[in-house]
Order: C-alpha cells, then sequence, then structure tokens
C-alpha cells in the first residue's frame, strides 16, 4: 500500500516535472521569438509621431531595448517568475495589472463554454444511449458533425450577420449570449460522439447484463453503472477541450468586443507592445500546461487501471 | 432533413460525401480559373461605388473601397486554397520528415525532436502561428511558414504511432536483418505504407489551416493587406456590417461551405487517397 502510493506520487511529481520543463522551454521560445521581429515599438512609435534621433535613443534606453538579448532574458525570467512581467510599453501600467484585469472574462467564458458545453454533450449522449430507436442519435451525428464542420469563427460572424445586422434581435459588441453558446456548441459537438460510443460500449459490459437481468430500470442503469465509468472519458475530453477551446475563446472575444486576455493579445499584436504578447502567450501556455496536468492527475484518480 | 438522411451524412457513399466532393470540386475549380472567371478586377477601386448592394453587373455587389466581392472572392479562393495547400504540406514535410528521420535515428534525436514538437503542441495552434507571425511579419510566405510550423506537430505524432507500428512489423526486421541502413529502410519500406495515414491527417489539417489563415487576416497578421484571401475580406468587411453585410457574407459562406465540404468528404477523401485501407466495408 505504502509502496503503491510513493510509487504513484513519483509517477505525478514526474508528471508534474515534465509540465514545468514545457513551460520553462516555452518561456525561452517565445522570449526568443518575439525578439526576431524587425522593429520594435519605438519604430512603430517614430513612424507615427516625431521622435528624433536622441528621443530614440533615449527611449530604448528606458525601455531597456539597447541591452544584449541574453541579459534582456535574464532579466525579464527572474521578474516573471515572480509575476512581474514588466511595464506595457503602450499603456503605460504594469503587464500583470493589464493581465489580471482582463483574466476574469476570458475564465468566465471559458468556464460558462465548458460547463455548458459538457451539459449538453453528456445529457444527449447519456440519452441517446437510453432511447437508441428515437432521433437522439442522429443528432448526436449532426451535432459531431457540426463542431467539425463549422469553426467557432464562422459561425461567430455568421450569427453576427443574422441576428445582430439582419434581425437586429442582438447587439453586436458586449454581448455574452452568442460567444458562449457558440463555443458550448462547438465544445459538446466534439463530446458528445466519443462519449456515446464509449456508453455504447460499455452498456454491453457482463454487470450491465447482470443489471438488467436483476430487473434495474434503464434509467437507473445508465446513472449508477454507465456513467460514473464514463466519468475518466469526460474528465479526458473536457482538458482537451479547454485546452482547444483557447483559440476559439480569443477569437470570439476579438468579434463580440469582450474585454479579456484576447482582445488584449490583439491590441498588443497591433501596438508591437511585447511584453504584453509574450505575457499573454505565456499565460495561455501555462494555462495549457496546468489543465493538462489537472486531467492527467483527475484520470489517475478515477482510473485505477492507469496508476500502474 | 430527416433523421435518418442526417445519420447517414458522414458515411462514405452517402448523399453526404458527394455533396461534400461536389464543394470541393467547385472551390478547387474557382481556385485554378481564379480571376478569369470574373471580369473584373480584383483589386480596382471605385471609391463612388463603396458599399453598393449586388446588381446586374456585380452580382456580389461593392465592397467598402468599391472593389467587386465576387472577383475577389474568385481571387481569394485561390489565395486561401494554396496558403492552407502549402502550410499543409510544410506541415508534412516538417512533421513526418523529422519525426520519422528522428524516430528511424534512435532514442536520443527522437527525444530531442519530441521534445520539442511537444513544447510546440502546448500552445494551441492558433495562438502559436499569431506569435510566429508578429515574429516573422505579415506576408504570404510568413504565412505559410507559420502555418507549417503550427500543425507540423500534430502530423509528428501521427507519423510516429503510424511508423512506430510499421517498424514491429516482420518486413523490417527482415530489411534490418539483410543489413539496410534505418534510414534507407524508413525510406524504401516504411514510408510508402504510412503514407496513408499521413494523407488522412493532412485531409484533417488543411481545413484547419485554411480557418486559421483567416482568422489570422482578421487579426491583421495573415496575408499582406492588399492581398484578396477570405480572411483579409472578412477582416475589411466586418466593420461595415451593418450598411453593406454582402461583402462580409460572400467570404464567410466561402470559409463555411469549404470547411463543411472537407468534413462531408472526409471518410471518402480517406478512402480514396489511402492506398492500404480494405474498400466496400
Amino acid at each position: 500500500m505504502n509502496h503503491a502510493f510513493l510509487h504513484n506520487a513519483t509517477q505525478a511529481g514526474l508528471a508534474l516535472a515534465r509540465q514545468a520543463l514545457l513551460l520553462a522551454g516555452i518561456a525561452i521560445a517565445v522570449f526568443l521569438l518575439i525578439r526576431i521581429v524587425p522593429g520594435d515599438v519605438v519604430d512603430a512609435m517614430a513612424l507615427e509621431g516625431s521622435l528624433d534621433e536622441e528621443a530614440i535613443a533615449d527611449l530604448r534606453a528606458d525601455l531597456g531595448l539597447d541591452a544584449g538579448a541574453l541579459t534582456q532574458f535574464r532579466i525579464w525570467a527572474g521578474r516573471a517568475l515572480g509575476g512581474d512581467f514588466g511595464m506595457s510599453l503602450r499603456f503605460d501600467r504594469p503587464v500583470s495589472e493589464l493581465i489580471l484585469a482582463a483574466l476574469p472574462t476570458t475564465l468566465i467564458l471559458a468556464v460558462l463554454a465548458l460547463s455548458a458545453g459538457l451539459a449538453l454533450g453528456v445529457g444527449l449522449a447519456t440519452a441517446a444511449v437510453l432511447w437508441p430507436r428515437s432521433p437522439l442519435p442522429a443528432l448526436v451525428e449532426a451535432l459531431n458533425l457540426w463542431s467539425i464542420a463549422l469553426p467557432t469563427f464562422c459561425v461567430g460572424l455568421a450569427s453576427i450577420l443574422l441576428f445582430s445586422v439582419g434581425l437586429g434581435w442582438l447587439p453586436v459588441i458586449g454581448q455574452w449570449l452568442s460567444p458562449v453558446l457558440i463555443l458550448a456548441i462547438d465544445n459538446a459537438g466534439q463530446v458528445v460522439k466519443p462519449l456515446h460510443e464509449d456508453l455504447k460500449e460499455a452498456a454491453t459490459a457482463s454487470h450491465i447484463r447482470t443489471a438488467r437481468a436483476k430487473g434495474l430500470s434503464p434509467a437507473r442503469i445508465v446513472l449508477r453503472h454507465l456513467l460514473p465509468n464514463a466519468l475518466t472519458t469526460v474528465v479526458a475530453l473536457g482538458g482537451m477541450i479547454l485546452a482547444g477551446m483557447i483559440g476559439g475563446a480569443l477569437t470570439m472575444e476579438v468579434l463580440f468586443g469582450l474585454p479579456g486576455l484576447g482582445t488584449l493579445a490583439f491590441q498588443a499584436i497591433s501596438g508591437r507592445d511585447y511584453p504584453v504578447i509574450q505575457a499573454v502567450v505565456l499565460v495561455f501556455a501555462a494555462g495549457v500546461v496546468v489543465v493538462n496536468g489537472l486531467a492527467d492527475l483527475a484520470q489517475r484518480a478515477l482510473d485505477p487501471r492507469l496508476r500502474r | 432533413m430527416s433523421a435518418s438522411a442526417m445519420a447517414a451524412l458522414p458515411r462514405a457513399g452517402g448523399l453526404g460525401p458527394r455533396l461534400g466532393l461536389a464543394i470541393l470540386g467547385l472551390a478547387l475549380l474557382v481556385a485554378l480559373l481564379g480571376p478569369g472567371l470574373v471580369p473584373h478586377d480584383p483589386l480596382v477601386q471605385e471609391l463612388a461605388a463603396r458599399n453598393a448592394p449586388p446588381d446586374a453587373l456585380h452580382w456580389l455587389g461593392r465592397d467598402h473601397l468599391g472593389r467587386d466581392v465576387l472577383a475577389r472572392l474568385a481571387a481569394g479562393t485561390r489565395i486561401s486554397l494554396a496558403v492552407a495547400l502549402g502550410a499543409t504540406l510544410l506541415a508534412v514535410g516538417l512533421g513526418a520528415g523529422l519525426g520519422v528521420v528522428a524516430e528511424a535515428l534512435g532514442r536520443g534525436p527522437s527525444f530531442l525532436v519530441f521534445g520539442a514538437f511537444d513544447m510546440v503542441r502546448a500552445m494551441p495552434s492558433i495562438l502559436l502561428a499569431l506569435t510566429l507571425m508578429v515574429a516573422l511579419g505579415i506576408g504570404t510566405w510568413p504565412l505559410i511558414l507559420a502555418l507549417g510550423i503550427a500543425f507540423a506537430p500534430h502530423m509528428a505524432l501521427v507519423a510516429r504511432a503510424a511508423w512506430r507500428r510499421e517498424n514491429a512489423a516482420g518486413y523490417v526486421a527482415a530489411a534490418r536483418v539483410m543489413g539496410a541502413a534505418p534510414l534507407a529502410t524508413t525510406w524504401r519500406h516504411v514510408l510508402p505504407n504510412i503514407a496513408g495515414a499521413l494523407v488522412t491527417q493532412a485531409a484533417i489539417i488543411m481545413p484547419r489551416a485554411i480557418t486559421t489563415e483567416s482568422v489570422l487576416s482578421f487579426f491583421g497578421l495573415g496575408v499582406s493587406p492588399e492581398t484578396p484571401s477570405w480572411g483579409r475580406m472578412i477582416a475589411g468587411a466586418t466593420r461595415f456590417a451593418e450598411s453593406a453585410p454582402h461583402a462580409v457574407l460572400a467570404p464567410v459562406a466561402a470559409l463555411c461551405l469549404v470547411t463543411l465540404g472537407f468534413a462531408l468528404a472526409g471518410d471518402r477523401l480517406r478512402l480514396a487517397l489511402d492506398p492500404l485501407r480494405e474498400r466496400g466495408r
């Protein structure tokens, strides 16, 4: 028992160390990538306004842009570990402040879309197993095809054209209904088919036959015996979807004018605001790494077979 | 659409795959013939006719700079499809090439290459492509490069799985016993056998590359601003969606139709392109 616990802890520790290593690698890569950019924020400012040579040099020295790449990285990484991402080159505010201000919007959007999507996906898959002769299994296929065939970017634009411009039911900017629904339906479409397959296969297991033979109602069989066993699939899919949804959430924020990390990244990219770009990319990457790690741990906790 | 028809959609041989192939065929035709199809120049601006609605001469109307939307759509089809195809080919070459070579060379190279790919994979492909475009600058070639790099790791994983499966087969052992070098064995014997898996994955990556191209262009990071791609058209016209919805609708519909075409044709495409998969099952 004790030995097994030690083994599990080591396994989990190794998995975590691997994720941390990945994150460090990403940090270096992102920093180097952004440094390759020809032209920096000072160039961009000089194009817009009237900065003379001396002012340009002063500004560079002020912003620490005149030091070598290695020095800049050492300073940046040291501070970033302490949560200090430096000053935004555009907004004259600390990057961490901008990130913290934008984070809740993105988190709420992601959590709403994930929970609504999982609820819809799990509910539909369960109902389709309970009533296999109804149109529900066909609906599973249709929802799955929807999420494969129609990217959220397309659906978002189409819904703006239809509901905001055409029918005038919803404002274009600043409403949450469309982005949450679009992301949730997309998520549900990704979950519902593998879960349905999983449940259908599990329904042929011998303990289900026993339960049916002793007279349990179909609803009780699904709720007590099938769904708990499908929980690992749901967790695995949920982690995958949350990581995959980041791209969609980023686009939805910009399309519908929600002030989240996606919109912040969008502004930072057009303004060549490197510290903000670096920080946003790192926060997203850290989010993916953490979500993957948590999903992995949750799966180990839920499924004893994975612990060996 | 009836429930039974919906259930039949994703299967090969039903109505869906045919519809999908028809959409893709049409898109390919437009991309090949391109601007020759429409008697207007996609770049000529006529500011007096800004946001003009569709009429007999300009079937899809004009955009916010008075350019013919249909002409831009035809030119944009060529660019969007060419960029996606280039990116997919690069992803296959980079991902599958590096992955298989590293795997064939042994544990050390494989650990290094797939460690790097893991790092790339930890970032959502859209975010990675965004960062790469910031670094590379806008333009058609940087866009193809960024998309190719962003999708390469997915290709590498598929290639590795297929390579490992094949490598356990008897014919590889036979080639090894006969003294063939690992890379030569991979090239001559394994590659033809994993080509089907690579093509399948490429058919999955291609529509995603098309969408990502549009999103990047929408963010102002794709092809250069004057180049008509679907994403650039959407980006330019969205601000005027209230007064000229037709200029947004055209590229959005094209984008939705092509991704739908890939999804519908998916199975059929795989069956047609995979030399090893059994047919008529």
